[in-house]
């Protein structure tokens, strides 16, 4: 049914909400990026804890 | 001038990441979402570099199923600062003092999205800060301290780094998760944490992180004669020397709390719309009772979290007047912060069966359970309100949706105005009954005790999150099956 539609986008359940609006300004980043830092971020710690 | 105009370069400016350019094929939105919740699992596991393993206590504790995360951990924050975060965005935004138009203007919209952002950032640090350098949450390690540069607090500024990076992490992973795969990050990693904890509960030989062995295990070594079984122990569980096992009243609560949540899922009032021009256009508009009351949830534990951290915090720093708190192994025992504690296990409580001694005595319990059912339920209650209203989900809001779509109320002039008058009859009502049924729940559930340990609000979110997803993921399907429904159809 097309009437609970929002412009806006809700994903369920989030306690964080994401529009369409982006600001041209805005720096915007890969989400690959964003999971490759984390995974290298914890090998790193990882590492540190081992040495 | 606004605050508007003076934060806007600052808000416009946070870093988000990409929004997908085109149509994201469920089994890509999959891959992403497991991708993420594999890095999560993956963090969770990796301890922070200079600190003293298995010294400290966990600041959250029993709270710590709701907010992710993992003690000592990277991710030592899990969702709090999100929640944190939240909560003071809600408060803003349930007071009108935004002035910020989320459903209509754009410029609003990224205005809202910054401050959420900035917000996040800022309890990240609020919280982190104390976390490493007051109390003993995560302690510096000794031989480290020796060698490192700056001693302790050298090696504590280093631990606040790593927390700082994991939880600003969870955010990004969020973000990846709402605009790349299915649901959101953080009520997956809500259903992750509490999941884990129910098959622990359930299945566990050694004990858990909470000090729980599993049921079954339990039960064939309660057969065998290893451990005592008499009929008490049996019903209500008992603590035996090596962990802490449910009884059958954790598991009757736990598939009650299931069933109820999913029935109540279904329970709506529904208000029939019509198209104004396409005639046999129909349909219906579902006010649901617990669509927004669940996450609220969150909200009101996160609060009550926040007071017992601030509890330990001073009890840490200097000791306390007999009426504010006293403290015994980290939890308090009397005074202010042991009334304004959320009662956690039936051991809380249950004074008829575990506690004879009278030690606390009963009046003192009784005025515990009063005071959380109390914050429970009219906080669930008022942040339900906020919630509704901060998301648009508030009945102008809602009027103006349905409007813009088109429908109507069959009967009713075509006009938001009218529309918002008959919403009104049910969404604050609704709202304000579901919120409080939720947190009579969760009150309900963690007084009975819950299979794992994992506490009532756990249990409420996991099935609710569980079930929006699978709806969520019904929809996507759907949409998936549309392009080939057209080309069979030619």
């Amino acid at each position: 049914m097309s009437s609970s539609d929002s412009g806006g986008l809700m994903s369920s359940a989030g306690l964080v909400r994401y529009f369409d609006a982006e600001d041209r300004n805005a720096i915007t980043m890969d989400p690959r990026s964003v999971v490759a830092f984390g995974a290298m971020f914890g090998v790193l710690v990882l590492v540190l804890n081992a040495l | 001038m606004s605050w508007k105009d003076t934060a806007e370069p600052l808000l416009t400016r946070m870093p988000s990441v990409e929004r997908p350019d085109r149509h994201v094929p469920f089994k890509r939105k999959l891959a992403w979402t497991a991708g993420v919740l594999v890095l999560y699992f993956f963090l969770t596991n990796v301890f922070l570099f200079g600190l003293e393993r298995g010294a400290g206590s966990d600041a959250f504790g029993r709270f710590r199923s709701i907010l992710a995360g993992g003690q000592g951990t990277i991710v030592h924050l899990g969702i709090g600062p999100i929640v944190t975060g939240s909560i003071v965005l809600q408060l803003l935004g349930g007071a009108n003092l935004l002035g910020l138009d989320t459903q209509n203007n754009p410029r609003d919209q990224v205005l809202y999205q910054g401050l959420q952002k900035l917000l996040v950032i800022t309890m990240v640090i609020l919280t982190g800060v104390p976390m490493v350098f007051a109390g003993n949450f995560l302690p510096a390690s000794e031989s480290l301290s020796q060698t490192f540069p700056g001693g302790a607090f050298g090696v504590n500024m280093l631990m606040f780094g790593q927390v700082f990076v994991g939880g600003v992490l969870i955010l990004y992973m969020d973000e990846v998760i709402s605009k790349w795969g299915v649901g959101s990050g953080v009520g997956l990693f809500i259903i992750a944490g509490v999941s884990q904890r129910l098959i622990g509960g359930l299945i566990a030989i050694e004990p858990l992180p909470g000090g729980t062995i599993g049921v079954i295990p339990a039960y064939i070594r309660m057969a065998l004669g290893d451990l005592p079984a008499s009929a008490p122990n049996l019903f209500f569980g008992f603590q035996s020397p090596s962990g802490q096992i449910s009884g059958i009243l954790a598991i009757i609560t736990t598939i009650l709390i299931f069933v109820i949540v999913v029935y109540a899922e279904s329970v709506r009032v529904e208000i029939p719309l019509s198209h104004a021009r396409v005639k046999g256009a129909r349909g219906r508009f579902p006010v649901k009772l617990i669509y927004a009351s669940v996450l609220p949830m969150i909200l009101v534990r996160a609060l009550q979290q926040n007071i017992q951290f601030i509890g330990q915090l001073l009890n840490s720093q200097s000791s306390l007047p007999a009426w504010v708190g006293q403290y015994s192994d980290g939890q308090p025992i009397s005074g202010l912060f042991y009334y304004l504690a959320p009662i956690q296990s039936r051991r809380d409580w249950m004074w008829f069966v575990d506690n004879p001694m009278g030690n606390p005595e009963v009046w003192q319990i009784l005025l515990r359970v009063a005071v959380d059912l109390t914050f429970m339920v009219a906080g669930g209650a008022i942040f339900a309100i906020f919630w509704v209203e901060t998301t648009d989900m508030g009945p102008e809001a809602t009027a103006q949706q349905i409007q813009n779509s088109g429908m109507q109320i069959p009967g009713f002039r075509q006009n938001p105005g009218v529309l918002e008058k008959v919403l009104e009859r049910y969404i604050p009502q609704v709202t304000v009954i579901g919120g409080a049924l939720v947190g009579l729940l969760a009150v309900g559930a963690n007084m009975l005790g819950t299979i794992g340990g994992v506490s009532g609000t756990g249990l409420l979110l996991t099935v609710s999150i569980t079930y929006k997803l699978y709806e969520e993921i019904a929809e996507e399907q759907l949409m998936e099956m549309h392009p080939m429904m057209r080309q069979m159809f030619g």
